[in-house]
């Protein structure tokens, strides 16, 4: 247990007392809807001559027929269109003084796109196309195969990622959001022809989402995409991912990753979604718990015991739910004591109400740090599109300072009694056999040996 | 094809407001406001990196940052980050070849607390045994989880120096090997903390939600009272090019296939040369339509990925004193080896330095230089980034506003004339990455 002292200020005079933390404000959105569905949201942020563009569509990781067709059809959208190649489509938009990605969660994916506001005419036409005309060339789609099987060969050479994807494919079983990544085989095996029917499928324009901030004019961004989007066209039927059933793996799932000089410890449960009443308690305890520089595993398995370099808990939000996960890597040698530490935080978490002080911290850095991030005309993009994306707008983020005053520390421990209790939580970890055994001794454990897959 | 956003020129936008001056003690600051969102960014440069920790101390200009964490004798430890996270701020630190930063970023109405913190840890830092052993351990850990347990850990960042260079202030570990991290001493700490981290070493930045006048005001109070210190030593860091090529070969257990690095000195700050480089890394490398991805991943397909450019992957042209690499990394396709990449990577080099770029690569480097300089001024840290980096390290934080015109007075033939002056086989250094079970073994 941390002997650290909590924070008190009245320890330290002479340091100047900070206000409040301010309120964010968005200021003016605009929104309207396409005639063919696309919805939109426009606001107007000056501060730089310049503007961020987000597409959201459901064509997530976890849709579609296999993990490989849905991380292809991502990769493949950089590829260029009928009239254009990869290369000629990157110099426009760096014509444009912009750039162009593709990211992708387990529910959607996201086109981010940014130029210089003069451009905006000129990206808004150029995107269009984009949307509407992937060529998936094939013989750069065999590129992209090649990236992504090197990722995955990189990705399965860490402790970090075998974690991760067991301990999905253990709390969500055969639900996509438990997909594991593709094999070999499924992604080689994935045709140009798959990757332009999951398109016509997932890029339709009643599930599309489109998010602009920046130093733009909200009426004439409006017509503009009007314009530009307005003859898109896409099923009326948008695809949509299952409610989660969560499972749970009583004993602690141990993969031996041979010679491993540190053990990857994982904990994670399938909570709420944003919007569900207990889901800031929720994340407040996950924040108390391992978010920032403060929180208790930080300071306890960190700053006190030096077991560990970044340990840290977070509340990862899908659609369907929201997935808590506590996560550290730790030496062999005190792989158990480590753990047993965590135990002993989720413990505590559970059955002692937060001090007052913990609260006040946690709740203001959870504030203050949205405040910071959406000050950028690229992460109120980023977060309008996110929080859209799940149902939500931007009065979800305009209030949530104020949900979080009103969360009281009963409703966190009651919140992490739900969800965080060790007896809630499925485990795993990827180290050397030789730190399993002092696992062993504190919990039921499992020893889970690689299945060699078929490639 | 012709732009259509108007000449980078022709996009006109006034910078926020920018002061510099020096306290007393010698500490110099920076005063950018912009008061569009209400939040500051502090920011304090001392000019202690990797290059001047002690012979027999590898890494300890890293484990030193960790403990300007650690608590000081009016805020001891875990205060320092509650007082911040409080707040409503969030911090962090970062160490690099030549400079240490570290910075908070705040609501606004927090500005003289950050200041009174950044002064008080300047002035009356808490070093004792108890934090300093804690601290190794964190940091072994930090090696562990980033480099010895990590497929291509420390690629290349921390590898290709150790091979480029012949003497310790560049070439070594800066990480920091493990008996060196345990044999640090508080006095160690002390003596580095008094040589380096004093007012006349640093440079104190704030960007973002601040009266100019009322934040003079708390500087001069908070940061003022610090007592002035001797001023350190300049660290001796140049040393000769190579003469010819080196290739070196090393092994990693973890990684499943080999990847490839190449390093070349590159031109130091004011030097005709050195912007004509930067814009020739953005022609090279940045994005599909680059130069290298259309020839060696799409054209040739002998690539997976290639990425480079000064300083790279850890900097840029500007973030550094001294020698400095402009570096290639790249990932050959399964099948082809290192040895043909790196003659493929010849070929393109070599031909860029010849035939130069075009005119249209040339505006489009620069299109996307002024759009990063815009996106930078949109983020409290961003601009404090930069602006920290031109002061501490050149003296001259007007130059982030200066940039986008400065880049506009250089030509495809300046390209060209800097491509065939720098990136010369025959001063390169070749780090081949491969899977294997060797241990390195440095020339």
């Amino acid at each position: 247990m941390s002997k650290l002292p909590a924070a008190d200020q009245t320890l330290l005079e002479g340091v100047p007392q900070p206000g409040p933390v301010p309120p964010l404000r968005i200021g003016r959105v605009s929104q309207t809807t396409l005639s063919n569905g696309v919805a939109v949201m426009v606001v107007p942020r000056p501060s730089v001559p310049r503007l961020e563009f987000r597409l959201s569509l459901p064509a997530g990781a976890a849709l579609g027929p296999s993990a490989a067709a849905s991380e292809l059809l991502a990769m493949g959208i950089p590829l260029g269109t009928d009239s254009m190649d990869q290369a000629e489509l990157s110099e426009r938009i760096q014509d444009l003084g912009g750039s162009l990605q593709v990211h992708q969660d387990e529910d959607r994916l996201f086109l981010h796109a940014a130029a210089l506001s003069a451009a905006e005419e000129d990206l808004y036409r150029l995107l269009a196309e984009v949307v509407q005309e992937p060529a998936f060339p094939a013989p750069d789609l065999t590129t992209e195969k090649a990236k992504l099987l090197d990722g995955l060969r990189m990705a399965r050479a860490t402790a970090q990622f075998p974690a991760a994807e067991t301990l999905q494919g253990l709390i969500y079983g055969s639900h996509p959001y438990g997909r594991r990544a593709p094999s070999d085989s499924a992604v080689r095996g994935t045709s140009r022809q798959a990757l332009l029917d999951l398109h016509r499928l997932t890029f339709t324009p009643r599930g599309a989402q489109i998010t602009v901030v920046g130093a733009v004019e909200p009426r004439r961004t409006m017509a503009l995409l009007r314009r530009a989007f307005s003859a898109w066209s896409g099923p009326r039927r948008v695809p949509a991912v299952p409610a989660v059933r969560p499972l749970r793996a009583e004993e602690v799932n141990f993969i031996p990753r041979p010679d491993s000089v540190q053990t990857v410890v994982m904990m994670g449960v399938s909570g709420p979604s944003q919007g569900h009443p207990d889901h800031l308690p929720l994340a407040i305890a996950t924040a108390v718990l391992g978010g920032g520089f403060t929180s208790r595993m930080m300071n306890n398995l960190r700053e006190d015991k030096g077991y560990t370099y970044s340990p840290h808990a977070r509340l990862e939000n899908h659609l369907r739910d929201g997935f808590a996960v506590a996560s550290m890597e730790v030496r062999n040698e005190v792989t158990g004591a480590a753990f047993a530490e965590l135990l002993h935080e989720l413990a505590r978490l559970c059955t002692t109400d937060v001090t007052a002080a913990e609260m006040e911290t946690t709740k203001s850095y959870m504030a203050g740090s949205r405040v910071i991030m959406l000050q950028t005309q690229a992460g109120l993009a980023s977060a309008l599109a996110q929080v859209r994306a799940r149902g939500l707008d931007h009065r979800y983020l305009e209030q949530y300072s104020s949900q979080l005053q009103r969360t009281t520390a009963s409703e966190v421990r009651e919140a992490a009694a739900r969800y965080l209790a060790p007896t809630a939580m499925t485990t795993v970890m990827v180290g050397d056999e030789a730190a399993s055994l002092e696992i062993s001794a504190l919990a039921p454990m499992r020893i889970r040996r690689a299945t060699r897959r078929r490639h | 094809m012709a732009p259509k956003a108007g000449g980078a020129s022709s996009v006109s936008f006034s910078p926020p407001e920018l002061v510099s001056y020096f306290l007393d003690n010698g500490l110099e600051v920076v005063l950018s406001s912009e008061r569009s969102s209400p939040t500051v960014g502090v920011g304090v440069f001392y000019r202690a990196g990797f290059r001047l920790e002690p012979e027999g101390r590898t890494g300890f200009a890293h484990l030193f940052e960790h403990l300007m964490f650690q608590g000081t004798r009016h805020v001891p430890k875990p205060h320092f980050g509650n007082l911040i996270n409080s707040a409503g701020g969030m911090l962090n630190g970062f160490t690099r070849h030549d400079y240490t930063a570290y910075f908070e970023v705040l609501p606004a109405s927090a500005l003289e607390m950050a200041c009174f913190l950044e002064g008080d840890r300047m002035s009356s830092l808490d070093l004792n045994e108890e934090t300093l052993r804690n601290q190794v351990d964190v940091v072994e850990e930090e090696v562990r989880g980033n480099v010895l347990n990590q497929p291509y850990g420390g690629f290349s960042w921390l590898w290709l120096s150790q091979y480029a260079y012949a003497t310790y202030p560049n070439c070594h570990n800066f990480y920091g090997e493990f008996a060196d991290l345990e044999a640090a001493t508080v006095e160690d700490a002390r003596d580095f903390y008094r040589t380096w981290y004093g007012p006349g070493n640093a440079t104190l930045v704030l960007t973002g939600d601040f009266d100019v006048d009322e934040a003079r005001k708390l500087v001069d109070l908070h940061l003022g009272q610090v007592a002035a210190r001797e001023q350190p030593p300049t660290p001796v860091l140049d040393e000769p090019f190579p003469t010819a090529r080196r290739e070196f070969h090393h092994q990693d257990p973890l990684a499943p296939t080999a990847q490839m690095a190449v390093g070349y000195p590159t031109a130091p700050f004011g030097h005709e040369d050195h912007l004509a480089l930067s814009l020739a890394a953005r022609i090279l490398t940045d994005g599909r339509s680059s130069r290298l991805q259309r020839a060696l991943v799409q054209g040739r397909e002998l690539l997976l990925h290639v990425g480079g450019g000064p300083h790279y992957p850890i900097g840029d042209s500007f973030e550094f004193l001294g020698p400095a690499l402009f570096t290639f990394e790249a990932t050959p396709r399964p099948g082809v080896t290192t040895a043909t990449a790196l003659d493929a990577l010849d070929q393109e080099l070599a031909r860029f330095a010849e035939e130069g770029p075009t005119h249209e690569e040339v505006e489009r480097a620069k299109r996307r230089e002024l759009s990063a300089y815009h996106a930078n001024n949109d983020s409290r840290l961003g601009r404090l980034r930069e602006l920290g980096v031109m002061a501490a390290i050149h003296r001259r934080p007007q130059l982030v506003d200066e940039l986008p015109g400065s880049y506009e007075l250089v030509g495809a033939e300046d390209i060209a004339r800097a491509a065939r002056s720098w990136l010369k086989q025959s001063r390169s250094t070749v780090l081949h990455w491969e899977p294997g079970d060797q241990p390195p073994a440095r020339a």
